[in-house]
């Protein structure tokens, strides 16, 4: 039995709309609503195109429709109800949107904020005065490591994925120093910049200053800072970025 | 010809088909790669270490790797890191485990040490190692930390595991009667009567290793170290705590009375854990702003959860706080707001001089002294900074006093107002501080006092002490800025625009209709 037109098109429509939403997440991430609705507002523009190309399909395909829009002598009573049914559910789904538009929502505001801001002069160079003295390196990570427990472990967490005790507290979370995007993309420079200023250092672009990281060079030396950092890339197995 | 003629008709269609086709995925495509993620290639892989062969020696290699900064290289649990954790990390050359699955007294089995390291020991500093160790490493690790002491050289044959027999469902029948074997049992003595660890002994237990240690807390199973689940505390029922006063109750209670008390201690903690709320919506009420923590008007307004951490950015710090998190409830009038503050206390403290002092137990919220234009730049969050201020409402336990202070800094001098506009009243019952704090909306003094008017955001953070755990002054628990808002009166276009908008739709529809029955008349 061959289908209408109609029934077609509206057919293609619908699976299109399941493959994006449903089918995609299987091939790759799932998409945003925004872009499903814009590949959707393609398909219909398409499906429009493609019934109104040939007048025998245009008129196959608007028939059906017209005809049960203004209703017809022969009209059985499941049509007429299902015509009324139509149009009363049309209205109510617009009112729907309309109420869920200006209803009053209280999200609270949720400002944007650079993690990692460009760094102002003073990021750059410093230098780790312990770099190439292989003879004690053990002897720093250990000093390192030592600092690490006794001072950021409560919010980076014991396997340096910020996870510390505390982090569940905190409304920036915690850098993960096990995940690649974070010191392994960052110079040591600018590592030891950010541990030594902390939250409250970072320049204008990074307000509201909502993270929690004390300036660490008011209660660690300058060797302490560095002899962590090198814990951290030595523990994560990580490579500080350097100038290619 | 005909035949040609549909041939032709099809192929046409099909190529409309085609180009569309193209058209859409030409179009399509480009937007996708935006949206993709920076290429994988460009990620930094870790550096991997190479293990031994031999699974004591890789066991050796990877204990000195992740687990010596809190076990201490000879494992006896005193790393660096362990100064700074309560409960201690363990020492296995004491080997005394707590959470196993035979006798009290004996060792786990190595299952029992699977698990713990697996699923980690929540709210304490160890963590879920079950992502960053398979499953032959972490045997490694067990086998490796076995040799710290000689009990296991005495382990004969298969270890006696603690049967689980046939669960009892909860219901309020079992929980009744779990709840009364609750306190036949005498378990009140320790975890309180509400089980929130207040009971009367609470504050004098010690441990094997002579370190106070605290009942749990029964009413937050997601801190429960050895699992939140009823079957896991059924275990614990029957186990005990090694090197702790916890006994195993396996004498006393048969299979069915182990599930009723397990399904009652289940009951006193919530299905799921709060979530961390983002901000208090403050509720509109007409009468008063009730003053009583027990009014039932605080019942219907919405609470809001946030976890608490020890405050450890400036000296002297606390590592090890009591109070991990406070629910907040808030009300509203056209003259006074308030907020009702409810926190879980093991003890009601008082002053007491050293060698072990103890202090009042007190509890602040904190606002800016004034709002920001815009609202995104806020004082720092513990107790504001040289630049801009806050302002505090504080609760004192001890001597039932409201105040209010402003300060610039943790270490800058607080300074009390003269005058407390808060008023308010609290109560401690079965571990459980209920404090209400109110003040009125404008107190006119728009230097020191935040002013608040309805539908605008406020931050707002809190402050808290237990004087029993040797807290006062900079050693508290924080939270970090949240927010507060009073919430609008719904305004009148919300019940307008949607039937305007259906009236409209339907117009629509109707006049569509009637055009195309035209249409048909009018062509007829």
């Amino acid at each position: 039995m061959r289908l209408p037109l109609v029934a077609k098109a509206f057919g293609a429509w619908i699976l299109s709309y399941v493959i994006f939403k449903f089918g995609m997440p299987f091939i790759t991430s799932p998409l945003p609503s925004s872009i499903i609705f814009m590949y959707m507002s393609l398909v219909t523009v398409a499906v429009l195109l493609f019934v109104s190309v040939f007048e025998d399909d245009f008129h196959s395909f608007f028939g059906p429709i017209t005809s049960f829009i203004r209703g017809e002598e022969g009209d059985g009573v499941g049509r007429k109800m299902s015509r009324i049914a139509v149009f009363i559910i049309i209205p109510l789904f617009f009112g729907f949107r309309t109420y869920e538009n200006v209803k009053p929502s209280f999200e609270a505001p949720f400002p944007q904020r650079v993690i990692h801001p460009a760094p102002p002069g003073e990021a750059a160079g410093f230098t780790n005065p312990f770099e190439g003295d292989e003879a004690h390196y053990e002897e720093y990570i250990q000093e390192g490591r030592k600092i690490y427990y006794e001072n950021c472990v409560f919010c980076h967490g014991d396997k340096l994925d910020g996870h510390g005790i505390f982090a569940n507290a905190l409304n920036v979370k915690p850098a993960n120093f096990a995940d690649p995007t974070t010191i392994s993309m960052l110079m040591e420079s600018f590592v030891f910049w950010r541990v030594s200023k902390g939250g409250i250092g970072l320049p204008g672009e990074s307000t509201p200053w909502d993270s929690a990281m004390p300036p660490w060079e008011l209660i660690l030396t300058e060797e302490e800072r560095w002899k962590v950092i090198m814990f951290l890339y030595e523990y994560t197995g990580f490579k500080p970025r350097t100038w290619e | 010809m005909l035949n040609e003629g549909v041939k032709g008709y099809q192929l046409k269609k099909l190529s409309v088909f085609l180009l569309l086709a193209v058209l859409f995925f030409g179009w399509g495509t480009p937007l996708q790669a935006d949206e993709s993620e920076p290429g994988e290639s460009e990620m930094a892989e870790p550096v991997e270490e190479v293990l031994p062969t031999d699974d004591l020696a890789a066991g050796k290699v990877l204990y000195e790797k992740l687990c010596i900064s809190c076990h201490g290289v000879e494992g006896d649990g005193d790393g660096p890191a362990a100064d700074f954790f309560e409960p201690k990390p363990r020492s296995f050359k004491k080997a005394e485990y707590k959470y196993r699955t035979t006798p009290k007294g004996a060792l786990p089995t190595d299952d029992d040490l699977f698990r713990a390291i697996a699923r980690g020991l929540p709210g304490t500093g160890m963590p879920d190692w079950a992502d960053k160790l398979n499953k032959k490493k972490i045997n490694q690790v067990i086998k490796y930390i076995k040799t710290f002491s000689d009990k296991w050289d005495n382990q004969q044959g298969p270890h006696d595991v603690i049967p689980v027999g046939e669960p009892v469902a909860s219901s309020e029948e079992s929980i009744e009667k779990g709840k009364k074997q609750f306190t036949a049992l005498g378990c009140t003595l320790c975890h309180g009567a509400e089980g929130r660890g207040d009971g009367a002994t609470a504050s004098v237990l010690t441990d094997h290793r002579g370190d106070p240690v605290y009942p749990r807390n029964l009413s937050k199973n997601w801190l429960f170290r050895g699992g939140g689940e009823t079957k896991d505390i059924y275990m614990r029922i029957n186990t005990g705590l090694n090197g702790t006063p916890m006994p195993s109750f396996a004498d006393q209670l048969d299979n069915e009375q182990s599930w009723d008390l397990a399904n009652y201690v289940r009951s006193l903690s919530p299905a799921v854990q709060p979530e961390r709320g983002s901000m208090i919506k403050s509720g509109r009420v007409d009468g008063d702003v009730p003053s009583d923590p027990e009014d039932p008007l605080w019942q219907e307004a919405e609470a809001s959860w946030f976890p608490m951490m020890g405050q450890i950015t400036f000296e002297e710090r606390l590592f090890t706080p009591s109070v991990t998190d406070i629910t907040v409830k808030s009300l509203y009038n056209d003259k006074e707001i308030g907020f009702l503050l409810i926190w879980d206390d093991r003890s009601k403290s008082k002053k007491k001089a050293p060698p072990k002092p103890t202090f009042t137990d007190q509890v602040a919220i904190q606002f800016p002294e004034k709002l920001q234009p815009g609202g995104v730049v806020k004082p720092y969050f513990i107790m504001g900074d040289e630049k801009l201020g806050v302002n505090l409402w504080t609760w004192r336990a001890e001597e039932n006093q409201f105040l209010e202070s402003n300060a610039n800094g943790i270490h800058a001098e607080e300074q009390f107002q003269p005058v407390s506009d808060v008023k308010g009243k609290g109560s401690y019952v079965n571990g459980q501080y209920r404090v209400v704090m109110k003040r009125a909306l404008n107190t006119g003094d728009t230097e020191k006092d935040i002013q608040f008017e309805s539908g605008v955001f406020y931050p707002i953070a809190f402050h808290a002490w237990d004087g029993g755990n040797g807290e006062t002054l900079t050693k508290r628990s924080v939270t970090p800025w949240y927010f507060v808002l009073m919430t609008p009166e719904t305004p009148k276009s919300v019940y307008i625009f949607p039937p305007v908008v259906v009236i409209i739709v339907f117009g629509l529809e109707f006049l569509l209709q009637k055009m195309l029955r035209k249409n048909r008349d009018s062509s007829a």
